[in-house]
């Protein structure tokens, strides 16, 4: 994010966007992570083909480490997903909300929905990692990968980093609410411009079409 | 019925209403899920220690399975041969080879459709894209905008049922049947469905050349070597990767996640070979196809969430009982499924409707019975089909179609939705009249998947 925060008055919408847009960065740089697994992920299936179409090596490790990559890449990605607003949404409805609106649903749902349920799973995915962990449980294939409750223990990770994303949403759409309570047009502009989700969807499909005309030239 | 009973109605009644909210899919199935949890604790008939199963079919159905590492591979694959301009570059070939048939440019975005059916994953990202390559050309070249847009949309979203398409492989995994069979079983419908929009183009432009004026003869490469290098580097390469990728599944060469990376391993090649492999591809591609998989994935699992707690507090029991109290009989059953999926198509991305609905189907779809009209071993694919025929002719229908709202948004102003709901009327037709055919004629899903697999 090259926006700059200083120019914001009110002291308590600067720290909390601050936190918002750190906890963004850090999101981003684990989600891209897991987007560059596909290149090692593509790597080992192909070298996997190769080597027991013509070698005849067992490859039962280098199957079990083709879906470890899969899951961790779209672990990883969840909650930078969120931040995207790359999760599907039912805009039937929706796109006729007033931005205001959009914002206090968008802080509802997080409440409601994905701190509670991210809880919960990070709460009975690490009971999940530690009964791996102190079973010492490796794959059931003889010859398959060992240390099974690293691969485990992405599940409460992602959805701990879902959980973070959550609060970063959480807050940028608080400050979006104060900036319209304080009349401040330029706060406005500024948290609206780093929350996609609350475009509406012409405007989204609007920057699409920027993007690609952008491509083309 | 008692109100515990009926808890799962009251879930699922739930799950509507507030997936109507427009917050995200993935999040509102999950927070129901737990929600109806904690309220089936209180009428003692959850218990929180249950919530652990949760995890374990989290950890089984999505992580720990090999089948769906193809779903990243095909997702990568597109999203690079979309980025790398291969398909921008098909495209124009198309056009070139069709420039003297009536409507060609039409039936070269039908053929890119078909040929590009990798591409098209999520119905929305699909139609976005067909929308801004090849709406500019054909209003440039005076089409008329209700041809034009029904063209558009009609093809599409054909290419999330021909292979290969994710939604068939996360079909497949949910219904428990391969993934290679359900390939083979929709390549004739999603042919024959393709084959009917360019005889119906072809007739209609034959008819009135005004709708599709002919392109220039002086369009393209001047001489013959400059038409077959254009051939040799647009046409061959995405059909030889294309032919490449299904081939070896159905010659049982490759397992479908296998092909899948040899696909995008092809798509990083063909990049290479176009020269547009660059570092902010590279990085724009993985980025974007992490972004569609932690989309999918996230939908599968708050649907795990959702249909374990579900189950647990005795829905499918339910569903079961009042599926049987209406006596349908099983065509009874399947035009219910098939009327309902039609329903849902209006409001929601076959991402949900699979991975929600479809859980709730498999065990329904085992009882069915359609005595000598199709082999018992034969239902799941069949009905597969049929759904997936089904969600995209709903993908179009106005004035809902998910599709359409898509293409509407990426259109010019000048493109008004009546034009596109005049254009896509008569492709709504046609695809009923494909759907009665499979409907009809199961040997049209059968034929292939049991004269290749004996």
């Amino acid at each position: 994010m090259h926006t700059s925060y200083e120019s914001i008055n009110s002291g308590s919408a600067k720290i909390l966007i601050k936190i918002s847009a750190k906890l963004e960065k850090f999101l981003e740089f684990v989600g891209k992570i897991g987007a560059w697994l596909a290149l090692p992920l593509i790597a080992i299936i192909i070298f996997d083909i190769i080597s027991r179409r013509f070698f005849v090596l067992g490859s039962t490790k280098l199957q079990e480490m083709e879906w470890h990559l899969h899951a961790a890449l779209f672990l990883l990605a969840l909650g930078y997903a969120y931040l995207k607003n790359s999760h599907v949404r039912i805009e039937v409805i929706r796109e006729s909300f007033g931005t205001k609106l959009k914002s206090i649903l968008e802080i509802l749902g997080v409440l409601i929905f994905v701190l509670p349920y991210t809880s919960l799973i990070i709460y009975f995915g690490l009971d999940f990692v530690s009964r791996s962990y102190q079973m010492n449980e490796v794959s059931a294939a003889l010859t398959g990968l060992s240390h099974r409750w690293i691969i485990k223990s992405f599940i409460p990770l992602g959805m701990g980093f879902l959980w973070l994303s959550g609060i970063s949403v959480l807050l940028r759409n608080i400050v979006y609410l104060i900036s319209l309570n304080q009349k401040d047009a330029e706060l406005e502009k500024l948290t609206k411009d780093i929350s996609p989700e609350l475009r509406s969807p012409a405007e989204e499909l609007e920057i699409i079409k920027q993007a690609q005309k952008k491509e083309i030239a | 019925m008692d109100f515990v009973t009926l808890l799962p109605v009251f879930m699922f009644l739930s799950l509507a209403i507030l997936l109507f909210s427009g917050y995200p899919v993935a999040f509102v199935l999950g927070g129901v899920g737990l929600g109806f949890g904690f309220l089936g604790m209180a009428f003692d008939v959850f218990s929180f220690i249950e919530f652990f199963n949760i995890i374990s079919r989290i950890w089984g159905g999505v992580c720990e399975n090999l089948i769906l590492v193809a779903v990243p591979m095909f997702i990568f694959m597109g999203t690079m041969l979309e980025r790398s301009g291969v398909a921008n570059d098909l495209l124009n070939c198309l056009q070139v080879l069709l420039r003297r048939v009536p409507g060609g440019l039409a039936l070269s975005v039908t053929i890119m459709g078909t040929i590009m059916a990798a591409t098209t994953g999520i119905i929305g990202a699909s139609v976005v894209m067909m929308t801004l390559l090849a709406l500019p050309v054909m209003l440039e070249r005076d089409y008329n905008p209700s041809l034009a847009t029904g063209t558009i949309a009609a093809s599409g979203t054909l290419g999330i049922l021909i292979p290969p398409s994710i939604m068939l492989v996360i079909m497949a995994d949910l219904l428990a049947i391969s993934v290679g069979t359900l390939f083979l079983a929709a390549i004739i419908p999603g042919l024959l469905l393709a084959l009917i929009y360019i005889i119906y183009l072809y007739i209609r432009t034959k008819l009135n050349p005004q709708l599709a004026p002919p392109l220039p003869d002086s369009m393209g490469p001047k001489s013959n070597a400059e038409l077959w290098l254009m051939i040799f580097r647009s046409f061959i390469p995405p059909i030889f990767l294309i032919m490449c990728v299904l081939g070896s599944i159905f010659a049982g060469i490759a397992t479908p996640t296998e092909a899948a990376a040899v696909g995008a391993l092809g798509s990083i090649v063909l990049a290479l070979f176009n020269r547009r492999l660059s570092k902010t591809v590279l990085k724009s591609v993985t980025e974007r196809s992490a972004l569609t998989c932690a989309m999918i994935f996230g939908i599968f699992i708050g649907a795990t969430a959702f249909s374990y707690v579900f189950r647990s507090l005795g829905g499918d029991d339910l569903i079961h009982h009042l599926v049987d109290s209406l006596g349908l009989g099983s065509w009874g059953i399947l035009f219910l499924m098939m009327g309902m999926c039609f329903l849902l198509g209006f409001f929601f991305d076959w991402v949900e409707i699979t991975l929600i609905v479809l859980p709730l189907f498999a065990p329904i779809l085992a009882t069915l019975d359609f005595g000598t009209h199709i082999a018992p071993e034969l239902i799941v694919p069949w009905v597969a089909v049929l759904i997936a025929v089904n969600l995209q002719t709903s993908f179009l229908t106005p004035p809902f179609g998910f599709a359409l709202f898509y293409l509407k948004g990426v259109a010019p102003p000048s493109i008004k939705i009546q034009m596109i709901y005049k254009g896509i009327i008569p492709f709504v037709i046609l695809q009923l009249i494909g759907l009665s055919a499979i409907i009809s004629f199961p040997e049209l899903v059968m034929w292939l998947p049991t004269k290749l697999l004996d």
